[in-house]
């Protein structure tokens, strides 16, 4: 015993260490997720600031690779009507255009007033015009070239920055070769802060006139038509987009060397510089520290709810494996307790039989007292054999289904007469008395009946005082049923026992039952009713007694062909 | 055991005519669709340009060497041959025979499109240099025989835009400006004596002939007409108060005329065919007359104006039967021809012709890779267009077909001023034994179906000259030829710019485009009338619009403005040097395209201008072209 105990507290012992262990680790595991969380989080706050330029500068690209070299597609011939309508075109699609100037260019080999000259190639505005959100109307023409107005350096200075580049390029153009995408951009884009200058890309041949004309003396020239467009640019007219707001509570255009110089331990920022005209501003993205907790608080929480469901899977298995211990500990220890006491069981009547046996053996001669004493023990004891061996083995039968019911009509009076007759010749002092009422006969398998009666009968007697052995048994009808009371005046139960009484091997530890009980009785009983279809119940007051209730059904389920089957189970069940 | 025995009598009994049958059903099937490799439909000619000494003793031609093409010499015999050129960086572009003695040649000389003129004896020796300035275009002005050693060229030496009239004797080398050009002359013409006699002058829009009797006498203008009227000179009458010309004053249909050159009036019709114009005239100065027209209707035909020469055409149409003859050359006397066959599935054989005693010789096949009938049938094909307006065209049907449901290939013309003929095309055979239907259309704007029609296609660009071609593909739909899920446009020039039009603007109707050196934007073409050519600029603007008065028309119709609209798989192939487009701007369209992922094949050729010249090249394009179309007509 003292060893079956030291092996379950081991096995408690470890689920306990299992159970602290996984609580560690939860433990662990749920401020390693949350720092990480933390941490990617954070890293994102530095690294998504890419998506938001992209996606913030995506109208600036188009407009920068696809709208500005379409004025190339006019090959010169914009003039003041296409113009404008080139211009509000790109006015209306990107607000971040405040302004665009116009210089409607001529190149030729003539003396030119206004413009920049090398050699014979000079380079003249026509005419330059402005257009804008703000311009007034009146304000549209900045200079024409009719001697009427002059140009302002202001105005002429991205068409001279323009021209010094463009003359510098023809004059070391190389006639044979293509131009190139790097040298596109270099020379017919100039791009300053907040401003872009296009010049359209002539074609090769007209680049091989302009060679000419700067490098030969030629007689005058036709006047080739060139087109720059300078575009005024408001990085604080972007619109931003927030491709993050679960990570940037804010986002705006500052000036490249904004810094935030607040004191607040609580806030947090960023910042990317734009790109091509705008890199004089920057993205500039933040967040309260307390806004990305709630953040990560978002992003923890699938993790933390993932955590505590394992965790609770893995409660909940160690509480079914400490369930099926104890169970079996349990079962064990019946198990033990059963052999325990068959054994003894055995014991008893061997010995008796055994000392019976010697005594016959050594006694010189047998009175005829002696002779029927001995006879008496032997056969009493034989008989006890055979009782405890035909329990065990109907109750076996019965557990695995192995019997049948046979129905018959039975004479209750009669049927009660003959078992207590015979209790009383085995117990003289053993006072049972019955009650039938409502009801005289009952279909029903006798034998199952008979056993029935004869364990809770036994049951009686051997929890009664040996001085006050008395059982009443009342049968009645109730409704659709047979009501079945076998009431003692016996030592009763405990309600702490009242659930086990009907479990296998079960016994209620005390004096009664030293000798002559295995624990299967009511088990069986229970068993056999719930076989017949019945219930069964009890009722107990410690000391006065105790009321067992058997209801049967009085319909005979319909079951057929069951007369033939039975006889072997009818032998072991009438021995008793 | 009997049986078996039997049936095994049975099997090799027929096992022979089996094999034979299986043989047989093969070689049928593989007969029917030989796929003809790229290169053969569009190899060199061995020999071209086959040329005859003025005395008839020798036959010139040009044959590659190196891989250029260079001059030969034999006899008419066909012996002695000698190759009298070296040409190894280009092609020799003309050659012809300046006396019985020496060829006069041009070549094609480096990258910058000059030409250079050289002489060689017709033994290969005394070869020299004739004119070679830098950044000088060279335009003969006289043809035919050389007179007292000289011959007249216009060059533009002087200024790049204006080719002045020189005369330059061929065994000094002297060169002596005979006409400085005030600005406008466009053309200069001379008389059967190499005398420098007729100018045409360009006004802008209108064309004046100006006349002199002498070289003494100072040019007079005669006939002012406007650049959509021409009166085209031939050749002066015996008299010479009259010249020959192809003139469409005062008619619709082109006719051969004589024109009085003292009074400035037509003086009589020889020759005018109510349907299309007479696009050729043909003199002979040994009758000194006019001796037979050309008209082209479905195909070139001849109107004889003479009856030896009407004899002898029939002669020749006796020996070769069902073929297109045409003379390339002839002797002073008139006796031996060089003549030129072609059919629409044959490129067709060189002849030499003696007309004494009526003899045929053979002297080279043009293309002898393929069969005749592996070629396909073309045929000529009318329909009405959506405002009534009869469209010619030719549909030419691959040959494993039932004629019903095919993929069709749409080619428009490049031009737009031309016009598509009947006769062997590499690229419509090339396509047909792939498989494709080849839809040709000679849409308005065509020329040789008059000056209306013409002038019907002036400024419509993407408008009714798309609109015909539309029709016609909607017409071949309706036909039952045409599938319409699997219907590709291509052409070059103005085709692969209706290509890319019709891809824009027609979205629905083709499955896919290519463009061969296509104008993509009309502002780049209209800047690319050269300087010497000013004088067509204004031409220019009547015929396609002025780029600054009609930029809205420009844009709307230019596709490099309507990438976006573009959805089905496109092919553009470019050259580096081509003028008429800006590399650039074809870069910013393919890259538009894609960036909206339109699948997109594109072929940047830097060495090559308006045409891809250098058969790698130009093999590479079609072997795209193949691919291209293999995947996006797929044979369901």
């Amino acid at each position: 015993m003292k060893e079956q105990k030291q092996l379950y507290r081991k096995n408690f012992l470890l689920i306990n260490i299992f159970l602290i262990l996984i609580t560690i680790s939860l433990i662990f595991a749920v401020t390693l997720a949350y720092n990480l969380t933390k941490k990617y989080v954070e890293n994102e706050f530095s690294s998504r600031k890419i998506n938001v330029l992209e996606q913030t500068i995506k109208p600036y690209n188009d407009f920068f690779k696809n709208r500005i070299p379409e004025i190339t597609f006019y090959q010169g011939f914009l003039d003041s009507a296409s113009v404008t309508k080139y211009v509000h075109n790109v006015l209306t699609k990107f607000p971040f255009v405040e302004r665009v100037v116009f210089y409607d260019t001529g190149i030729s080999n003539h003396t030119i007033t206004e413009g920049f000259r090398v050699n014979n190639f000079g380079i003249t505005p026509k005419a330059v015009y402005q257009f804008g959100k703000n311009v007034p109307q009146n304000a549209t023409v900045l200079y024409k070239s009719n001697g009427l107005t002059n140009l302002s350096l202001k105005t002429a200075d991205e068409f001279n920055k323009m021209a010094i580049k463009f003359s510098g390029y023809i004059e070391s153009l190389d006639t044979t070769k293509l131009l190139s995408t790097e040298e596109n951009f270099n020379i017919f884009y100039s791009v300053t802060p907040n401003r872009i200058t296009y010049m359209n890309i002539p074609r090769r041949e007209d680049l091989n006139i302009y060679k000419d004309l700067m490098s030969r003396n030629q007689p005058p020239s036709p006047i080739y038509e060139q087109d720059i467009l300078t575009f005024y640019l408001n990085p604080d007219k972007i619109k931003i987009v927030n491709t993050h707001p679960d990570l940037y509570e804010s986002v705006s255009i500052k000036p490249l060397v904004y810094e935030n110089l607040e004191n607040n331990e609580d806030h947090m920022g960023t910042d990317i510089t734009l790109p091509g005209a705008f890199s004089e501003s920057k993205l500039y993205l933040s967040s309260s520290k307390s806004f990305l907790k709630i953040e990560i608080g978002r992003r923890f929480l699938p993790i933390a709810l993932a955590l505590s469901i394992i965790y609770g899977v893995l409660v909940f298995i160690a509480y079914l494996i400490y369930r099926n211990l104890n169970v079996n500990s349990k079962m064990f220890k019946l198990q033990y307790d059963f052999i325990n006491n068959l054994t003894h069981e055995f014991k008893t009547p061997v010995s008796v039989i055994k000392i019976a046996g010697n005594n016959i053996r050594s006694a010189f001669q047998l009175s005829e007292r002696e002779r029927k004493h001995y006879g008496k023990i032997l056969d009493e004891e034989a008989d006890k054999l055979n009782d405890l061996m035909n329990k065990l083995l109907s109750f076996t039968q019965i557990e695995n289904n192995a019997i049948t019911i046979k129905y018959e009509d039975v004479n209750l009076e009669i049927f009660c007469q003959n078992i207590i007759d015979s209790y009383q010749i085995k117990y003289p002092h053993f006072q049972i008395t019955y009650e039938i009422s409502d009801i005289a006969y009952y279909k029903t398998d006798p034998v199952l009946l008979a056993s029935i009666f004869q364990n809770l009968i036994d049951n009686a007697y051997k929890y009664s005082s040996a001085e006050h052995k008395v059982l009443y048994i009342d049968i009645y009808k109730r409704k659709r049923s047979v009501i079945f009371q076998f009431i003692d005046e016996g030592i009763g139960i405990a309600a702490t026992e009242m659930t086990n009484i009907f479990r296998k091997f079960y016994r209620i530890q005390n004096q009664y039952n030293q000798q002559g009980s295995v624990g299967l009785g009511l088990a069986f009983c229970k068993e056999l009713v719930n076989f017949m279809n019945g219930t069964i119940s009890v009722k107990s007051k410690v000391g006065s007694g105790s009321e067992f209730t058997i209801e049967l059904p009085i319909e005979k389920p319909v079951q057929l062909n069951e007369v033939e089957s039975t006889s072997q189970t009818n032998k072991f069940l009438t021995i008793n | 055991m009997i049986l078996t025995k039997r049936f095994m009598r049975i099997l090799t009994r027929h096992t022979w005519a089996l094999c034979f049958l299986i043989l047989g059903a093969c070689t049928n099937a593989s007969d029917q669709i030989r796929k003809i490799p790229l290169v053969n439909f569009f190899e060199d000619p061995q020999r071209t340009a086959f040329n005859i000494s003025p005395d008839g003793n020798y036959i010139s031609y040009l044959h590659p060497y190196h891989d250029r093409l260079n001059i030969f010499v034999q006899s008419v015999k066909g012996d002695d041959v000698i190759r009298l050129t070296s040409a190894e960086d280009r092609n020799i572009a003309y050659y012809f025979w300046a006396n019985n003695e020496e060829i006069l040649y041009l070549q094609d000389k480096n990258e910058v499109e000059n030409q250079t003129l050289f002489a060689v004896r017709k033994d290969g020796s005394k070869e020299r240099t004739l004119i070679d300035f830098k950044n000088t275009k060279i335009n003969l002005i006289s043809t035919g025989r050389v007179t007292n050693n000289e011959i007249l060229v216009a060059l533009n030496k002087r200024d790049s835009t204006v080719f002045d009239a020189y005369r330059l004797n061929i065994k000094t080398g002297r060169l002596v400006l005979l006409v400085k050009n005030p600005g406008n002359i466009t053309r200069w013409v001379s008389d059967a004596n190499g005398k420098l006699r007729i100018a045409i002058v360009s006004d802008e829009v209108n064309e004046t002939v100006l006349y002199r009797a002498n070289e003494q006498a100072p040019f007079k203008a005669i006939v002012t007409n406007n650049f959509i009227t021409s009166i085209y000179p031939i050749g002066f009458s015996e008299d010479e108060t009259c010249i020959y010309a192809l003139s469409n004053q005062h008619r619709d249909k082109r006719a051969l005329v004589e024109f009085n050159l003292k009074t400035g009036k037509e003086h009589r019709e020889i020759y005018g065919n109510s349907q299309v114009d007479v696009y050729e005239g043909v003199y002979s100065k040994l009758k000194k007359k006019m001796v037979f027209a050309t008209y082209e209707t479905w195909k070139k035909q001849r109107q004889y104006l003479d009856n030896d020469v009407k004899l002898m055409y029939q002669k020749l149409e006796d020996q070769l039967p069902n073929t297109e003859i045409k003379v390339t050359d002839k002797d002073s006397s008139e006796s031996k021809f060089i003549i030129r066959t072609f059919t629409d599935r044959n490129p067709g054989t060189y002849y030499l012709y003696d007309s004494v005693d009526d003899k045929l010789t053979k002297l080279s096949d043009l293309n002898t890779s393929f069969k005749e009938e592996e070629m396909c049938k073309m045929e000529a094909i009318t329909y009405k267009s959506r405002d009534g307006l009869s469209i010619n065209g030719y549909l030419t049907l691959p040959h494993v077909s039932s004629g019903r449901n095919l993929p069709v290939v749409v080619i428009p013309h490049g031009g737009p001023s031309a016009r598509n003929s009947w006769g062997y095309n590499a690229e419509v055979q090339f396509l047909a034994n792939r498989g494709y239907a080849v839809f040709q259309i000679n849409y308005r704007g065509s020329t040789g179906y008059g000056k209306s029609f013409w002038i019907a296609g002036f400024k419509q660009w993407g408008g009714k000259m798309q609109d015909d071609i539309t029709d016609g593909v909607k017409w071949l739909i309706n036909e039952g030829v045409a599938d319409p899920a699997r219907i590709a446009i291509y052409g070059s020039n103005f085709g692969g710019y209706s290509a890319l039009h019709g891809l824009c603007f027609q979205s629905q109707l083709y499955a896919c485009g290519a463009s061969l050196s296509g104008i993509t934007n009309l502002f780049t073409y209209s800047r690319s009338v050269p300087p010497y050519y000013k004088p067509y600029q204004r031409m220019m603007f009547e015929m396609v619009g002025n780029p600054e008065i009609d930029a809205d028309y420009f844009r709307a119709v230019s596709p490099v403005f309507h990438t976006i609209k573009i959805k089905v798989p496109v092919l553009i192939a470019q050259g580096g040097k081509d003028p008429r487009t800006n590399v650039n701007e074809t870069n910013q369209f393919v890259k538009e395209l894609k960036e909206k992922n339109v699948p997109v094949i594109y072929i940047v050729k830097d060495d090559e201008g308006q045409y891809f010249r250098k058969q790698e090249n130009k093999l590479e394009f079609y072997r795209q072209l193949e691919t291209f179309l293999e995947t996006n007509l797929k044979k369901r």
